[in-house]
């Protein structure tokens, strides 16, 4: 066998994957860093080379800094509540029987609906006059309570998250389901001979054995609050006056709103670096967890 | 509450475990109805015409099931949601056969055959599924519109085609990874070659792995929203999530026609789901379960 083999036929094999790939996702991945040194308006081939003008104009424009704040809170919801309410279900509903079985298909049915469906759904839900939150509130006499909550600059945000966070928990719930799996069932059963109670064993056994899960939940949950664009447009757009504005929102609508690509790039490359971030951490921290099980 | 499974378990204890199982069930019962009023919502409301809507409100149950709303957003003079319904077929299915081929090729290739770089190149195939899809929006916009693909079906089916190549290479590679090495060395010395291995016995193994790679390519596909969106234009590429939201527009205070369109919209990937659960379930733990 000619050592030429050793490679040509695997190449045969990955040449046409991996020439798609370079084409359409990577090669425009670095082309995007390219326009964001430009001042392209979106049509026609003129552009000057700007360098890092895009750059520093971002850090300047109040909206990009009001798009900032905006991810960050989003994140920190993102990373607390369907992440610690996905966990929550697949504690509660661990366990083969039949019950269990239907819970958690019906806690996981909105995976598989579209992010523009959710955010329909949930305009009406939220709706002044007749969404089910006013009524609801009115019906147990809270009625001072109501609002128009995607209106409201002070509500808008949070009440997109939680349309948002609706679709996500089942998502993390999954997740957390295939790691319980994964916990030895002896080891939950010593620490219960040896007197812990149900908590104890929780926060001792179960949880720390959950820690790859909590890793994997946490990093998808990140990447997927930083790119989620579809609930929030459908539900705001962004605003009013810009409240539920983040910067996969931003980034839309400076691009092909106001043509501005050049600017658009610049700021889609932040939320890429940000992305970067957390994708590093991910790698360290399940090299860590590879290294405390091996 | 204690020491439940040891035998030594008396009366009081059980009545407390007993309560604890009771008072968790109701607890997630009622969570599970408040987490599904949203699809309730959808299902009653699309059945109500605007004037029951104003009468009755959202949230009871219709006076009778009319279908007036589903005939009024397929028919092609009013919602036209039928053309969107084929865009999206026509778009999702070649989208997620191509993706997976050339998965299917790119984790065998890597599984199979060891060659300097592979496990950087494995790193570097399935890395693009963590990128955010923005970072690409504009260079992809600009090349659709330089080839002459902008507004086509085929813009939106070379993306998701490109954009599916990470997770159909992770999950066909540790697929590939678990068929026996032996099966490949005996065939070879019955003289198949490497492409009549991989044609004839390789492929028809893959099976469970393809059908989670069809539940989780279609479902994503089918819901996307912002490719298409940014890549086409007239109503005659419109997917069918392009044209929902362009439908709550039309029907800004019509729900009962939004809520219809956005049932049809979701029926085909709440079969699949219904239907393939399993595997779909399987996809989404991909690389999940670990130590």
């Amino acid at each position: 066998m000619y050592k030429r083999y050793k490679w040509i036929v695997p190449a045969t094999f990955l040449f046409l994957p991996v020439t798609v790939y370079l084409a359409f996702v990577i090669i425009p991945t670095l082309n995007s860093l390219f326009y964001s040194f430009t001042d392209w308006a979106g049509y026609g081939a003129d552009f000057d080379l700007i360098w890092l003008d895009n750059f520093a104009r971002i850090f300047t424009d109040r909206l990009f800094s009001n798009a900032i704040k905006n991810t960050a809170t989003w994140l920190a919801l993102a990373m607390s509540v369907p992440t610690l309410a996905g966990l929550c279900l697949a504690l509660a509903l661990q366990g083969k029987n039949a019950v269990n079985t239907a819970y958690k298909s019906l806690f996981y049915l909105p995976i598989a609906l579209s992010p523009i469906i959710v955010g329909i759904i949930w305009v009406w839900i939220y709706s002044p006059q007749l969404g089910i939150v006013n009524l609801t509130l009115k019906a147990i006499g809270q009625e001072h309570l109501a609002r128009a909550w995607l209106a409201n600059p002070d509500t808008a945000l949070i009440a997109v998250f939680v349309a948002w966070a609706w679709q996500q928990t089942g998502l993390n719930m999954v997740i957390f389901l295939a790691g319980l799996t994964s916990v030895p069932v002896p080891l939950v059963e010593a620490a219960r001979v040896d007197g812990a109670n149900y908590w104890q064993t929780l926060r001792r056994v179960t949880i720390p054995m959950l820690r790859p899960a909590t890793v994997v939940v946490m990093a998808l949950t990140a990447i997927n609050a930083l790119k989620s664009f579809e609930v929030i447009w459908v539900m705001t757009k962004g605003g009013p006056f810009n409240s539920s504005d983040t910067l996969a929102v931003f980034m839309y609508s400076e691009s092909f709103r106001k043509y501005k690509m050049g600017y658009g790039s610049s700021i889609a490359v932040v939320l890429f670096l940000m992305t970067l971030i957390i994708i590093v951490l991910y790698f360290r921290q399940t090299a860590a967890a590879e290294e405390l099980y091996d | 509450m204690i020491r439940v499974g040891s035998g030594k378990v008396g009366k009081p204890i059980k009545w407390s475990y007993l309560l604890g199982r009771t008072v968790l069930f109701i607890v997630l019962t009622a969570l599970l109805i408040v987490f599904m009023l949203p699809v309730y919502g959808v299902i009653v409301t699309s059945f109500k015409s605007v004037a029951e809507v104003s009468t009755s409100g959202y949230w009871n149950l219709p006076q009778s099931l009319n279908l007036a709303n589903f005939i009024k957003v397929l028919n092609p003079d009013d919602g036209n949601l039928g053309l969107y319904l084929k865009n999206s077929l026509l778009l999702t299915i070649p989208a997620s056969v191509f993706s997976i081929a050339l998965g299917t090729l790119a984790g065998y290739g890597l599984a199979k055959y060891s060659f300097n770089g592979n496990a950087a190149l494995f790193v570097f195939m399935v890395a693009g599924m963590f990128l955010p899809p923005q970072i690409a929006l504009i260079p992809i916009f600009r090349l659709m519109n330089d080839i002459g693909l902008y507004d086509t079906l085929w813009a939106v089916i070379i993306i998701h085609t490109a954009f599916g190549i990470p997770i159909c290479t992770l999950i066909m590679r540790n697929f590939f990874y678990t068929v026996p090495n032996a099966l490949r060395e005996a065939a070879l010395i019955d003289g198949a070659n490497d492409y009549g291995i991989f044609v004839r016995i390789m492929l028809p193994l893959t099976r469970p792995a393809l059908a989670v790679l069809a539940t989780l390519q279609f479902t994503w596909i089918w819901n996307d929203f912002l490719w298409p969106f940014i890549l086409t234009q007239r109503a005659d590429s419109r997917t069918v999530m392009v044209g929902i939201l362009n439908l709550t527009g039309q029907y800004s205070v019509d729900w009962g026609g939004q809520a219809a369109a956005s049932f049809v919209a979701s029926l085909p990937t709440l079969v699949i789901f219904i239907f393939f659960q399993r595997y779909f379930i399987r996809g989404l733990t991909v690389g999940a379960v670990k130590g």
